[in-house]
């Protein structure tokens, strides 16, 4: 059988037996619906165009989420790494905060900002920042001694030093910690919609569970889990391509 | 010493701006309360006993969904990883659900178990399991052939390998799988909390938050990340325990 | 009544045209107690022939008989020696609980398991280092706790692959010596498997050459050499230089 066939086998499997036990009556079909009764909704969804803005919203809170984490992550982390002064000062403070579960920041965000994108993509930036800043320290480290030495015989001011020499030695590994903040920019942008936030695909599965639309809302559980896994798959081709083109020994996880 | 020094400049002078742009009106007292009102309304839920009950009920909700996850997990994940048929067959539908929200299954788990403490112990054992369980499947399937050729040599019955080989072998990214859990775990018993109405230091930030009462919401957010940093911790102390001969070099 | 008949044995993988034929017609009995050395260059297949010895896996053709009973799985009585003993350990059990495994497999009383360990130590030096991981060893020490554990399965048959191979040249002495004692003490049947031709030699009381591409048997040869053997006087004997010159000729050719 095919490689890719044998994965295929028992999520097909699996679909055709709940087809089976609801049509039988076996499964409530008011709680769990019918994968053809799903795909239905899911088509209908598709075709009437609210799947796909419920799923721009998401991905424009994700997305402005994850550019505030980048924007602040980045510059923190190679601060943090270059400078031995700046991390015993800053870090321990990073470090007390990072426990801070993300979602535990919904209430605040939703005080200051209201509903809307600035509030989900507030909390989305929180949860994002930590990991680009981790992986970014933890770039700069594998920086070779020689060059920071070459920097100083230069007499690079500590910002030349960063943007010209440490910033593209590190991209590499920088985007294997943006790849990793993306999931967790989905996962969140979907939590804070499914907890307060009007808009996106969390919503949607809220107001399909409210109005007692199994169907509909099954469907775009799957549908998150398609775009998450379609993103994840797009991210890994793009580091592939980043890497190749920085020179860097590629397969970091 | 110096290092202390350093690391508590940084934190006190934030604090101590924000004290006083909150004292002298430079900011919404309502949005950014005065760290003093904030650490006031911590003192006063611990010392009158308020904060115990919703801290341990969301520290209870938390344990057991992640410790029926990660029993769940390690047996499943044994399971498929030792098994080649297995992993060749259900391998690739894990991984497609690796990146799913967890959180995500909460509408259905409504749906089907209504507004319930079981609903939450459930929405948090299904979103804790992935990691442990892909975790363990990946210790499984990594373990060094030898080391079953050496078993078989000495007649080991598969129980005995199973629990002399197999088991410790995986352990290192069991544990791994098992912290991802951890927090996962955390994090939806929170959000479960705020979603469903169930008491919790989750609800009583939303309720602070409808209430405008920010110094309590603020004290609420200090709280849980004190809680998390003190689980984490803990687990690291078992994990030290148990691969203490890592180290050993 | 020979410890170990090898008859007609022959291993092959793949099938039609693409087939790779490792081993062919294989020959050898082993007498009860002896040691018998198989050099041969690499990729001649003296692992594979270990491993059939072993039970590891199954001959395409032909059959092995260790002590009138056929090969078909691993047992307790054929122990095997491997060479990386990195892999072949429990990095997270101390060294007397890596020895004890063997014990444990057996079903001996758990109060009994860490006594009986040490006693093995002793006798292989290890004594000191009961307690210590398998990572805070060096390589010979390492090989030496694989030693002691396969000891400890008491077994009939000792099948070691190239086991010193990994060592520096004192530390290979020290355990060449250790091993021929131990074996003859205990009375083990022994296979060793070496491509280093003088320890072939100073070790067996036969040594079987193997040649490659095919694996086949080119030769055997009698050492006839007195024990027990001394690492600077029988490497000097006239009849060990003899050996050397005749199976280096061998190897060479093939």
């Amino acid at each position: 059988m095919a490689g890719r066939g044998k994965g295929l086998l028992v999520p097909i499997l699996v679909l055709a037996l709940w087809e089976m036990l609801s049509r039988a009556g076996v499964l409530p079909i008011e709680t769990l619906s019918r994968p053809t009764d799903v795909f239905a909704a899911g088509i209908a969804a598709l075709f009437d165009g609210s799947l796909f803005v419920s799923t721009f919203q998401t991905l424009q809170a994700a997305f402005v989420g994850l550019c505030i984490s980048i924007m602040l992550g980045v510059p923190v982390g190679l601060l943090i790494g270059i400078s031995p002064t700046a991390r015993l000062t800053a870090a321990p403070s990073f470090e007390a905060m990072r426990p801070v579960p993300p979602v535990a920041l919904i209430p605040l965000s939703l005080l200051i900002f209201g509903f809307g994108v600035s509030m989900e993509a507030a909390v989305v930036g929180f949860a994002c920042v930590w990991p680009i800043m981790i992986a970014t320290t933890a770039a700069v480290g594998t920086v070779e001694g020689r060059l920071e030495e070459i920097a100083r015989a230069l007499e690079m001011t500590t910002f030349a030093y960063a943007k010209k020499i440490v910033l593209p030695a590190t991209l590499g590994r920088i985007a294997v910690g943006v790849r990793v903040a993306v999931g967790i920019a989905l996962v969140v942008a979907v939590t804070v919609e499914i907890v307060v936030n009007p808009r996106g695909l969390g919503y949607g599965m809220i107001i399909a569970q409210q109005s007692l639309r199994s169907d509909l809302m099954y469907a775009q559980l799957i549908w998150i889990g398609f775009v998450g896994w379609f993103v994840n798959g797009l991210l890994m081709r793009l580091d592939d391509t980043v890497l190749s083109r920085f020179n860097v020994a590629g397969a970091e996880q | 010493m110096k290092r202390a020094v350093l690391a508590l400049i940084f934190p006190l002078l934030l604090l101590g701006a924000w004290q006083l742009a909150a004292s002298g009106s430079l900011l919404s007292p309502a949005y950014f309360p005065a760290p003093s009102r904030t650490f006031e309304a911590l003192y006063q839920s611990i010392i009158s006993g308020s904060l115990w009950s919703p801290l341990s009920a969301t520290a209870v909700r938390m344990l057991e969904g992640w410790v029926l996850a990660s029993l769940l997990g390690i047996l499943l994940g044994s399971f498929i990883g030792s098994s080649r048929l297995g992993r060749e067959f259900l391998q690739p539908s894990l991984e497609f659900l690796r990146p799913f929200p967890a959180s995500a299954i909460i509408p259905a788990a409504i749906m089907l178990l209504g507004l319930s403490n079981q609903m939450a112990i459930f929405v948090i054992a299904f979103g804790s399991v992935w990691p442990v369980l892909l975790g363990t499947l990946h210790g499984f399937s990594a373990i060094e052939p030898r080391l079953k050729e050496v078993a078989s040599t000495l007649e080991m019955r598969p129980i005995h390998y199973l629990f002399k080989m197999a088991i410790p072998s995986a352990l290192p990214d069991i544990f791994t799988g098992i912290r991802i859990s951890l927090a996962i775990a955390l994090i939806l018993a929170v959000v479960v909390e705020m979603q469903a109405a169930q008491p919790g230091l989750g609800q009583n930030i939303l309720l602070a938050q409808r209430m405008f009462r920010s110094p309590e919401l603020y004290a609420g957010i200090i709280v849980l990340g004190v809680f998390g940093l003190f689980a984490n911790r803990s687990l690291n102390v078992i994990e030290m325990y148990f691969l203490n001969w890592k180290d050993q070099r | 009544m020979a410890a170990i008949v090898i008859r007609n044995v022959s291993l092959s993988f793949g099938q039609g045209p693409a087939a790779r034929q490792i081993l062919t017609d294989i020959n050898l009995q082993v007498g009860s107690g002896e040691f018998v050395s198989i050099i041969g260059p690499s990729g001649c297949g003296k692992t594979t022939l270990l491993r059939l010895v072993g039970g590891l896996l199954p001959p395409s053709a032909g059959t092995i008989v260790c002590d009138g009973v056929e090969v078909q799985k691993p047992s307790r009585q054929r122990a095997i020696v491997f060479q990386d003993y990195g892999k072949a350990l429990l990095p997270w059990r101390r060294v007397w609980s890596n020895v004890s495994l063997a014990f444990e497999a057996a079903g001996m009383e758990a109060s009994q398991l860490k006594e009986r360990a040490v006693d093995l130590l002793r006798i292989m030096q290890l004594e000191a280092v009961a307690d210590h991981y398998p990572g805070q060893l060096s390589g010979g020490m390492q090989q030496r706790v694989q030693i002691a554990r396969s000891l400890a399965q008491n077994p009939r048959i000792w099948l070691m692959d190239e086991p010193f191979g990994a060592l520096d040249a004192i530390t290979r002495q020290q355990l060449q010596d250790e091993v021929a004692r131990i074996a003859r003490e205990r009375k083990i049947t022994v296979i060793f498997i070496t491509h280093d031709l003088e320890e072939a030699i100073y070790l067996g009381d036969r040594v079987v050459a193997l040649g490659a591409h095919p694996g086949r048997i080119l030769e055997e040869i009698e050492v006839g050499l007195p024990r027990p053997r001394d690492q600077l006087t029988t490497r000097e004997d006239p009849l060990f230089l003899a050996h050397r010159h005749k199976l280096f000729g061998l190897l060479q050719e093939h």
